[in-house]
């Protein structure tokens, strides 16, 4: 138990941020994700009601919708640094304390940055935009 | 900023002529074990909330999947029917559920705002973002069962 | 009517003769109703073997000396009555997350190294002079820190702190609870003293919210509530247009 003998403390600006995303990540993920789930993952595909995504031409005339691809990124990117900061933490937890390091902070922030920017290519390539 | 010094080990008080260079350590330092989230409920909880991430994000990787599939044109496509994305979505809402309960439960305990210089109560700031919860959940529900005609 | 019995194991370590911790059994008369653990450890103590070895000053709560593992769960044992786990034994350990000195006995060092760290003090700008009087606050001003406030250094939540367990490093429960106590302070100006160690990257943001700091704590205080609470101020600090700015 070494009691930081010289190391200077001072406010982790990078650590702020992180968690900030976390946060913001986490509580838009608790309020848009299950409903999701329910109607696209189970109620579509066990034909109890219809789905946009069960058809081409309404999914796509869907995703050409400015404000459902600005949604949709939000739905997307946003749970990522959420997802990327608990796994780190629980690697660490599970007796992974290489996952606390510099490295593994870059891949994994790094992975939701790469799949914001992934979201981001595929909403703009994806559908036409329409304002019908 | 002070800065404190201390020696890697210590010795018992009362018996610090016993202690000399080289001699075994004076403390015993327990590690902690791999399953120590094993041994209690509250712990083990804790790590199913932490774990959630893992299933929302095959989920959410699954959708962007599915939009980029729309590119492929109207003979490409076709929408998503087997038993077993029904049986990993049932999984997943599961997870989802639990992250909601969880997360909106202790984020309302962390929320402190004020209304006319009084605290709001946590109670009813947590019941506020359920309620927000559900209502959302009831819109996007509309929106994509709406735009399926 | 046979005398009524109970079971307490207790962890045995002597430094000059162990390698490792070993737990000893103690078989002892349960005279009293009112009897807590940490009585039965005083009657060993006094009856059965003198050289166990554990702190206790008050056995009344109050002086946060007597915490230990009791069923692996974090007590004070002065506040753990035997009555409620009889007729199971009582397994009585040092506090998780800490070096063993001796017996029950941990070497708390780097406890008050943390708790000093925060400065755990009203800290003013410039200090009046007795005479000018003294600082007044309201009683929605008192409420604002009370609770924090009540903390008694008994580190039963670092012994409940997976976080702590994994990395010592981190700065913890109480420290951190001790620290928004002032912080929350009207009186206190030192914020900016306190900020370099708690928003320090073992600081507030290496707790996960696992939350058991506050289940275990005997005095009510919520380190749990007061570690997130300081996330989110010292985030809004840097992010909103003059949050940083002196008061």
């Amino acid at each position: 138990m070494r009691h930081d003998v010289a190391r200077k403390r001072r406010p982790a600006f990078t650590h702020l941020i992180w968690w900030f995303l976390f946060a913001q990540g986490g509580i838009i993920a608790a309020i848009l994700i299950p409903v999701h789930v329910l109607v696209q993952g189970i109620l579509g595909p066990l034909h109890i009601v219809p789905v946009v995504d069960r058809h081409y031409d309404t999914w796509i005339r869907f995703l050409g919708n400015p404000i459902v691809k600005l949604y949709l990124l939000v739905l997307i990117a946003a749970p990522f640094f959420h997802f990327a900061h608990r796994l780190r933490y629980l690697l660490v937890d599970l007796g992974v304390p290489a996952a606390r390091t510099l490295p593994a902070q870059a891949v994994f922030y790094g992975g939701a940055v790469v799949i914001t920017g992934v979201t981001f290519w595929v909403l703009l390539t994806t559908a036409p935009l329409s304002f019908g | 900023m002070e800065t404190v010094t201390s020696d890697v080990v210590k010795e018992p008080p009362g018996s610090a002529e016993a202690a000399s260079a080289g001699s075994a350590p004076r403390v015993y330092k327990p590690e902690m074990p791999l399953g120590w989230w094993l041994r209690q409920r509250h712990y083990f909880l804790y790590i199913v909330r932490e774990f959630t991430a893992l299933p929302l994000a095959l989920w959410l990787l699954w959708l962007l999947f599915e939009i980029q599939r729309a590119s492929t044109g109207p003979k490409g496509y076709y929408p998503p029917e087997s038993a077993a994305f029904v049986v990993f979505s049932v999984i997943v809402l599961g997870f989802a559920l639990y992250h909601s309960y969880t997360f909106l439960s202790l984020a309302g305990v962390i929320i402190n705002i004020k209304l006319l210089d009084k605290p709001i109560p946590s109670r009813v700031i947590v019941l506020s973002q359920f309620a927000a919860w559900f209502v959302a959940s009831v819109v996007i529900a509309a929106v994509l069962i709406g735009f399926a005609r | 009517m046979a005398e009524k019995r109970i079971t307490i194991r207790t962890t045995r370590f002597d430094p000059d003769k162990d390698k490792a911790p070993r737990l000893q059994s103690y078989d002892i008369p349960f005279a009293d109703e009112s009897m807590v653990v940490l009585d039965a450890l005083n009657h060993i103590k006094a009856h059965v073997d003198g050289s166990l070895s554990y702190r206790w000053s008050c056995r009344m709560g109050i002086c946060g000396s007597c915490g230990m593992m009791v069923n692996g769960i974090p007590k004070l044992t002065c506040n753990a009555f035997l009555r409620d786990y009889w007729p199971r034994s009582i397994t009585v350990e040092p506090l998780s997350n800490f070096p063993i000195v001796r017996d029950l006995v941990i070497d708390m060092e780097d406890f008050m190294h943390k708790l000093k760290s925060i400065k755990p003090w009203i800290i003013r700008k410039q200090e009046y002079p007795l005479g000018a009087g003294e600082h007044r606050q309201t009683m929605d001003q008192i409420d604002e820190f009370r609770q924090f406030s009540e903390c008694i250094n008994c580190m039963l939540c670092y012994a409940a702190c997976p976080v702590y367990g994994l990395n010592n490093e981190f700065l913890g429960p109480a420290a951190t609870a001790l620290a928004r106590r002032y912080n929350l302070d009207s009186r206190d100006q030192g914020i900016k003293e306190r900020l370099p160690v708690i928003a320090d990257a073992e600081g507030v943001w290496e707790c996960s919210f696992v939350g058991e700091c506050s289940v275990v704590c005997p005095k009510g205080v919520d380190p749990a509530k007061a570690i997130q609470q300081t996330k989110l101020d010292t985030t809004m600090r840097f992010v909103l247009p003059y949050g940083n700015r002196d008061e």
